[in-house]
């Protein structure tokens, strides 16, 4: 299960090459986004975080699929 | 009649200008307008005074400023001025918003609203002077034809450098649709615009080219408790510090909005016909910064908009050599001006930025203007020099600039095109509406057409793309919208306002002497509304003015391949508390 993560603003890391915002991650079957949080310690209060998974709003417990697109956005309003 | 002499911040009163005479008088402020500053004080006056029908460039319309009710305290992000009148662009009810220190200087002068009516007896231009000893007029021809950032420095010059000034560029002059007013920000460049639906171009009716507010001698306005409106701005203060919003606008500014539409796929690219740009990341918020901090020079990822903002949501975007391209380049420019010409070069976007701003016009319409001209073929998707060149005609007023400074609607009639996003002929701002349903109810119902400040959704935490209960999540957040654009406040002090609910009560009541319950972002909220929707009935509107443009409701958006199919019903029923 390979599923490709997009980090947001505050949460894209950085590396000998530059900053990260792109990422694909291995996963046992079965997985959920919970244990995505935990793999990346992302520990930002979950109130404040939002989680899509292919374009919808998606919450701690959904189940992942292999080629799941995920964006991890420490939410905002707007511009 | 209240004499000249009795100006002061301690009371405050109604400055009524008329263009034609040249005369001030002060008026004091009728009980039914005592408790509604900024937008529902615009849409108050405008039902009490304004005749729905009549003409927006002609002798009947008015073009109003009002400070919000908190202005005047340098409480934080809480300073905007209102500025508003019957729009041109929409022939409804229009109030567009701006930081600056137009809001403050008003306020040290106790105007709790300009109004200026009639028409000048002949065609000229004039510098409207306001300051303790009332209100004067000078010439200004020689300031004719010049943008905005020619115009302030010589204003500046001529007037002292601490005055305020409200201004038109030539977009304005030209009487183009998507003019807006401009306003000098804290460091006296004139980029603070409230920028939508053709303000500046009924500025510009009424003969003034620019509006210079001197408040040497005014002073904050009288607090009834001041110890308890220090207590309550403590806690405000505190609570939007720490709200964690805050520290994502102040490092990326609103351009960290890009990501999240792309990751909902709703980022308006070439035209609105897709929901997601295949070179997003040269225009994302994040590469913002990361170029912006790259340079040298002017450049800078955060600044205040206002004296005393704590969030700093603006920036300022310098060239290759340090030279400021822009200030500030926000995100539905670079979805209007970027992705939706399918231009992903951040250099690019920040010239056209700069032009638009110099002519006084609203990015957001001119953006959609260009991105409408593109499907006709009058430049590819993707080409900063041709989207240049036609910004250029608008420059020069040429029959093709002036139809596209008119706006994306009047371009879409003229060129033939049916893809126009717009609603009320106003342009939508850079969140796809098919993709996120919420956010086009608000476009669809405001009366103050598709606006990026009535009401976005796209922080619910809801399916986007279901179009049940959409209207519900939209309802609440146009009230609560209408409701800090009311106060002054800008939407992102919502943030300590949402964590610390009860200071609005507390700083109005302190401000004011009143007793206002915790409710009272929302009484404003719902009281400008309806005056919007009454002065917009008397105006001609109906519910078929509630409605998206018919192909978003037709044609699929990619990647979800969603249409717009918020029922009819649901639409109709938004207003219906």
């Amino acid at each position: 299960l390979v599923v490709e993560i997009h980090l947001h603003t505050i949460l894209q890391r950085k590396n000998e090459t530059g900053r990260i915002r792109k990422m694909n991650i291995e996963l046992p079957p079965g997985s959920s986004l919970a244990e995505i949080l935990g793999a990346l310690e992302i520990n930002l209060p979950v109130e404040g975080l939002l989680l899509i998974v292919n374009g919808k709003n998606a919450d701690l417990r959904c189940q992942l699929d292999d080629g799941d697109i995920i964006h991890i956005i420490p939410a905002i309003s707007g511009g | 009649m209240i004499k000249v002499s009795e100006i002061t911040s301690d009371q405050e009163f109604i400055w009524r200008v008329d263009v034609r005479s040249q005369k001030l008088a002060l008026e004091p402020i009728p009980d039914t307008w005592q408790k509604l500053g900024g937008r529902a004080l615009i849409a108050r006056i405008l039902v009490d005074e304004v005749p729905g029908a009549c003409e927006p460039l002609g002798v009947y319309n008015k073009l109003l400023f009002t400070p919000g009710l908190l202005v005047g305290h340098m409480l934080s992000s809480c300073d905007r001025i209102s500025v508003g009148g019957k729009s041109p662009l929409t022939g409804g009810v229009k109030e567009a918003n701006a930081g600056g220190t137009t809001g403050l200087q008003m306020a040290y002068l106790g105007i709790k609203a300009l109004i200026l009516e009639n028409k000048p007896a002949a065609p000229g231009w004039w510098v409207l002077r306001l300051s303790t000893q009332g209100a004067s007029f000078d010439p200004a021809d020689d300031l004719v034809g010049t943008g905005v950032f020619e115009a302030a420095p010589c204003l500046l010059e001529r007037y002292g450098s601490k005055v305020a000034i409200a201004l038109i560029g030539l977009g304005g002059e030209m009487r183009m649709l998507t003019a807006g007013v401009q306003n000098l920000d804290k460091e006296k460049l004139p980029s603070r615009i409230a920028a939508r639906g053709g303000l500046g171009a009924v500025m510009a009716s009424k003969g003034i080219k620019a509006i210079v507010i001197d408040a040497q001698g005014g002073r904050k306005p009288p607090l009834a408790a001041p110890e308890a409106f220090k207590k309550a701005q403590k806690v405000f203060t505190k609570a939007l510090l720490e709200h964690p919003q805050t520290t994502v606008y102040r490092d990326y500014g609103t351009a960290a909005v890009g990501r999240m539409a792309l990751g909902f796929g709703a980022l308006p690219t070439r035209n609105f016909s897709e929901g997601q740009f295949e070179d997003f990341e040269t225009v994302s918020g994040e590469y913002l910064r990361e170029v912006i901090l790259g340079r040298d020079g002017e450049g800078a990822p955060t600044h205040a908009c206002m004296p005393g903002c704590s969030i700093r949501c603006s920036n300022n975007y310098a060239d290759e050599n340090g030279k400021s391209l822009v200030s500030p380049l926000e995100y539905e420019t670079i979805g209007l001006m970027g992705t939706n010409l399918g231009i992903s070069d951040l250099d690019a976007i920040a010239r056209l930025n700069w032009e638009v701003n110099d002519l006084g016009l609203d990015s957001i319409d001119i953006g959609a203007a260009l991105g409408v001209a593109a499907e006709a073929g009058l430049m590819e998707f993707g080409d900063g020099e041709g989207a240049l060149k036609l910004v250029h005609e608008i420059r020069r007023g040429t029959p093709l600039g002036r139809i596209l400074g008119h706006g994306a609607s009047i371009a879409g009639k003229v060129l033939g095109i049916e893809h126009v996003p717009a609603v009320k002929g106003q342009a939508m701002s850079a969140y796809e509406p098919r993709a996120i349903k919420g956010t086009g109810v608000t476009y669809a119902t405001s009366p103050q057409g598709a606006d990026h400040t009535s009401g976005l959704t796209i922080r619910a935490k809801v399916d986007h793309l279901d179009p049940k209960g959409q209207a519900a999540v939209s309802r609440t957040i146009q009230i609560n919208n209408a409701g800090y654009d009311s106060l002054g406040a800008c939407l992102f002090a919502g943030f300590g306002f949402s964590a610390a609910p009860e200071t609005i009560r507390d700083l109005v009541n302190a401000r004011y002497g009143w007793d206002v319950g915790l409710n009272f972002l929302q009484v404003l909220g719902k009281e400008s509304l309806k005056s919007e929707r009454e002065f917009n009935r008397r105006a001609g509107f109906t519910s078929a003015d509630d409605r998206l443009p018919e192909y978003m409701t037709l044609e699929p958006l990619p990647p979800h391949n969603a249409v717009f199919d918020v029922s009819e019903e649901d639409l109709d029923g938004v207003f219906n508390w």
